[in-house]
């Protein structure tokens, strides 16, 4: 078992090395010099002309003037030997401090969009299977299809029409209280909550055609008895699956929601970079995504020798 | 057993929510006022302002537009009207004593924050560390010592003739701080300056500012007890916020909505103009678009009105020539072309374009008459109207596709050439001088004339009116070049950019100033319960 656990950390640290090398390489790669749009994001206005010599004033503060190799080097001995992970052109802040600042946002956001598509999307899956065919069971199906096709930011608008304009129920955006948390919540979940209800649904019909469950039902025991300890465990395992990459969609459609609720958090800090050029905070948010993602799909794993103590890992 | 550990894990998720997020509100460095705070307390008249970009520091050297314009905690020496002439400041006169030596007369009642008494010290520590942070800065004014008369007068010296170093003082970003805005390592901290409203807080995670009112401002007396700026990125957001009452003021909402908002009752929504134009460059190496004829042509085919009426909203209207109509120093003489599809056909068959093979499209030798139009989405107005003006110049036998980039990849395909038309939205009063945008569009070199175009009449009219210190005479040396440009249309201007103010009908005394950059918040604002 632990030399299961030693072989993922070795596969998580491979990974985020091969995910920093690729990043850098394309930040460097994409149109638009670094050093002019650093300043048209930062001092000048996106519009205007960089001078030569403000763009050499630039480069020489950050050291984009090195050749790539040597950036890179240098960046990867800073982080890991000293943990810095440089400065923010456009905050002129550490980025750590940033992360440190935005990372709790997302986390939570995310968190809370999983709790709400988990429980509402096994609870409703159930409840669909054990209604098959019947009118709940079509209009839940309608209604995840629905779910799952609507953009983003559509949904996450009409939320806050309804729920914020008309019902005045919560705030519209901001950051600070459960009320805040609420709708983008609910929004970043709808995604998730959809797949997850159907596969739970699918999963949880084909686990009560088994034979245990008929023996079971014939023994009489009460159905919701016959769901929580023995069904539910075996339909569980094909959601779980799928849980580690809904995680992953979360994290990259938290970008959306963020920037309509104006949610502080590492989504949006991400893609503002990117515009920006600020090569050491989209570096630095990239590792952190990726490395949520894989401790995630670590967990996931994990999980499964709970529900299945069939499996067994080397 | 193991039903019992699920159980538990889900009921500590569930406590775990709203510790994680009261755990967060704490954290931050500052206090945090309310943010639901629709009805303030009786006595105290707060303004809660949504911006529309995310607040990213405080430092007035490079987020001078927020923390002078919008924040009014610091201010610049030199101050200007609405017509673009340029008023004192904090400076109460200047003079250009030779072609390289400037003298500043500044005023002497001015206190910072911190109470001290604001002389030419704190003035000359200030723009040079301006300077030092902002490269920009340091191009425009072209500063080279600064030099300390007394305790109210300046000396400047600049490398070269700057004949608009007055006007670079009233670019937000060389406002005044005073030297405690530092800590003993030569840190930014907090800006201290000499506005009417002072700093209290910002905090580091929700990004939201607070200001106070300066009870000790030299300029009078300050409307409002305290102003809440949050960045809220997203336009459709700042609406339903101030639909909502959770926002006083706003900008720019969507151009659709504005008029839909102006109808609510609680909020009006004013349209303003500012120093911003749509501007459609034209590359001049093609050989269709180096003919004076086919350009005029296309200035004549589209229908500006119908723009700024449908594509617009009204937010911002037609253009004549680069400079706004209320600035002082424009040409008032020029119209906007107004469409006329039969003298657009015409100059076209002139210069040779016509429809040989019927398919809708002119051709010349063999070669159709396409372009590629080139836009970008961070200006929400941009990507609608190129597609109208690709509909428009269909009319007249132009094949023009509309493609939207990223701002990055535009300016690669310039610079390697690789281009036909640009629609972009180009800032005309960075500083409040024609000099600038002239210069830079227009001359040989100018480093924003991007069609290549190159007349030798406009380079030497810039360069007299350069040495030209009467206000008069020098616009008039610049009224000639707009005309001039006007005739050859090397950038096609379709119209300025507007600005949607959107307040709440409490929020009294608003005075819009078009030289701002955006939008900026006057001292004599306030709530009318």
């Amino acid at each position: 078992m632990y030399r299961y656990i030693f072989k993922r950390m070795i596969f998580t640290a491979i990974t985020l090395f091969a995910v920093f090398a690729l990043t850098f390489f394309l930040m460097n790669v994409i149109p638009g010099g670094t050093s002019e749009m650093i300043l048209k994001h930062t001092f000048i206005g996106l519009e205007e002309s960089a001078t030569q010599e403000q763009m050499v004033q630039v480069s020489a503060r950050y050291n984009l003037n090195d050749p790539l190799y040597i950036q890179f080097i240098d960046w990867l001995k800073r982080g890991i030997f000293e943990g810095d992970l440089g400065m923010s052109f456009v905050y002129h802040k550490p980025v750590l401090d940033l992360l440190l600042l935005r990372l709790p946002a997302t986390i939570i956001l995310a968190l809370s969009s999983m709790f709400i598509a988990v429980v509402g999307g096994v609870s409703l899956g159930i409840y669909a299977a054990l209604k098959e065919n019947k009118t709940a069971d079509h209009l839940l199906r309608f209604l995840t299809l629905f779910g799952v096709s609507m953009p983003g930011f559509w949904v996450a608008l009409v939320l806050i029409l309804i729920f914020s304009v008309y019902l005045k129920m919560v705030p519209v955006a901001g950051y600070g209280s459960i009320e805040n948390l609420v709708l983008p919540a609910f929004a970043l979940s709808i995604h998730s909550l959809a797949s997850i209800m159907r596969i739970t649904r699918t999963s949880m019909l084909e686990t009560l055609g088994q034979d245990y469950i008929k023996f079971a039902t014939a023994k009489g025991l009460p159905v919701n008895r016959i769901i929580s300890r023995h069904a539910l465990k075996n339909a569980m395992l094909p959601v779980v699956t799928v849980l580690g990459f809904q995680m992953g969609a979360m994290l990259g459609g938290s970008v959306i929601i963020e920037t309509v609720f104006a949610w502080p958090g590492i989504g949006s800090l991400l893609v503002n970079s990117i515009f920006a050029r600020d090569l050491y905070v989209v570096q630095a948010c990239i590792i952190v995504i990726v490395f949520l993602f894989l401790i995630v799909n670590f967990i996931v794993d994990l999980v499964y020798i709970y529900l299945d103590p069939r499996i067994r890992y080397g | 057993m193991k039903n019992k550990i699920l159980s538990i894990l889900l009921v500590m998720s569930i406590l775990a929510v709203p510790v994680l997020m009261s755990g967060c509100t704490d954290s931050s460095q500052s206090i945090d006022s309310d943010n639901n705070n629709t009805g303030e307390s009786s006595s105290e008249q707060t303004l809660v302002l949504g911006e529309m970009w995310d607040i990213e520091n405080i430092d007035p050297a490079s987020a001078g537009t927020v923390i002078c314009e919008k924040a009014a905690v610091t201010e610049t020496l030199v101050a200007a009207n609405p017509d673009f002439s340029l008023e004192p400041g904090l400076a109460i006169t200047w003079k250009q004593v030779d072609n390289l030596t400037w003298r500043f007369d500044l005023r002497q009642d001015v206190k910072f924050h911190d109470g001290s008494m604001m002389t030419a010290e704190d003035v000359k520590f200030s723009l040079e560390r301006t300077m030092n942070e902002n490269p920009r800065v340091k191009s425009m004014s072209a500063i080279d010592s600064i030099k300390v008369i007394d305790d109210h007068t300046l000396e400047i010296k600049t490398t070269e003739t700057n004949p608009i170093l007055a006007g670079v003082m009233h670019y937000p970003d060389t406002s005044i701080i005073s030297e405690s805005s530092l800590d003993e390592n030569g840190n930014f901290v907090k800006p201290v300056g000499t506005g009417p409203y002072s700093f209290e807080s910002f905090n580091e995670q929700t990004r939201v500012l607070t200001v106070v009112k300066n009870k000790n401002w030299w300029g009078g007396s300050v409307g409002l007890d305290k102003m809440v700026l949050k960045g809220m990125p997203d336009p459709n957001t700042r609406a339903m916020a101030i639909e909502n009452g959770e926002l006083d003021f706003t900008v720019d909402v969507p151009y659709s909505e504005t008029d839909r908002i102006d109808a609510i009752e609680g909020i009006n929504v004013e349209k303003y103009s500012t120093p911003r134009v749509y501007t459609m460059d034209t590359n001049l190496e093609d050989e269709a678009l180096s003919d004076e004829r086919v350009r005029k042509a296309i200035s004549y085919a589209i229908n500006r009105d119908d723009i700024v009426e449908h594509v617009l909203y009204n937010v911002g209207s037609p253009a004549a020539g680069p400079f706004l109509p209320s600035m002082t120093w424009a040409n008032k003489d020029l119209k906007p072309y107004e469409q006329d599809i039969d003298k657009a056909e015409e100059l076209l068959s002139q210069a040779g374009w016509t429809d040989t093979d019927g398919d809708g499209i002119r051709d010349k030798d063999g070669k159709s008459l396409e372009f590629e139009l080139l836009t970008y989405a961070a200006r929400p107005g941009l990507p609608p109207m190129s597609e109208t003006i690709a509909a428009q110049l269909k009319d007249i036998g132009i094949s023009v596709s509309p493609q939207v980039l990223e701002w990055g990849a535009i300016s690669d395909k310039r610079e390697s050439g690789n281009w036909d038309l640009v629609l972009a939205a180009y800032n005309i009063a960075m500083v409040p001088d024609p000099f600038y945008v002239l210069n830079n569009w227009y001359t040989t070199d100018g480093p924003d004339n991007t069609p290549g175009y190159s007349n030798a009449e406009v380079d030497s009219l810039v360069e007299e009116a350069k040495y030209i210190r009467d206000l008069d005479k020098r616009y008039e040396k610049f009224n000639q070049v707009e005309e001039i440009v006007y005739e050859e249309q090397p950038k096609i201007l379709i119209a300025y950019y507007g600005c949607a103010i959107v307040k709440k009908d409490s929020v009294k005394n608003y005075v819009f100033d078009p030289t701002a950059h955006d939008y900026r918040v006057n001292a004599g604002m306030y709530i009318e319960k």
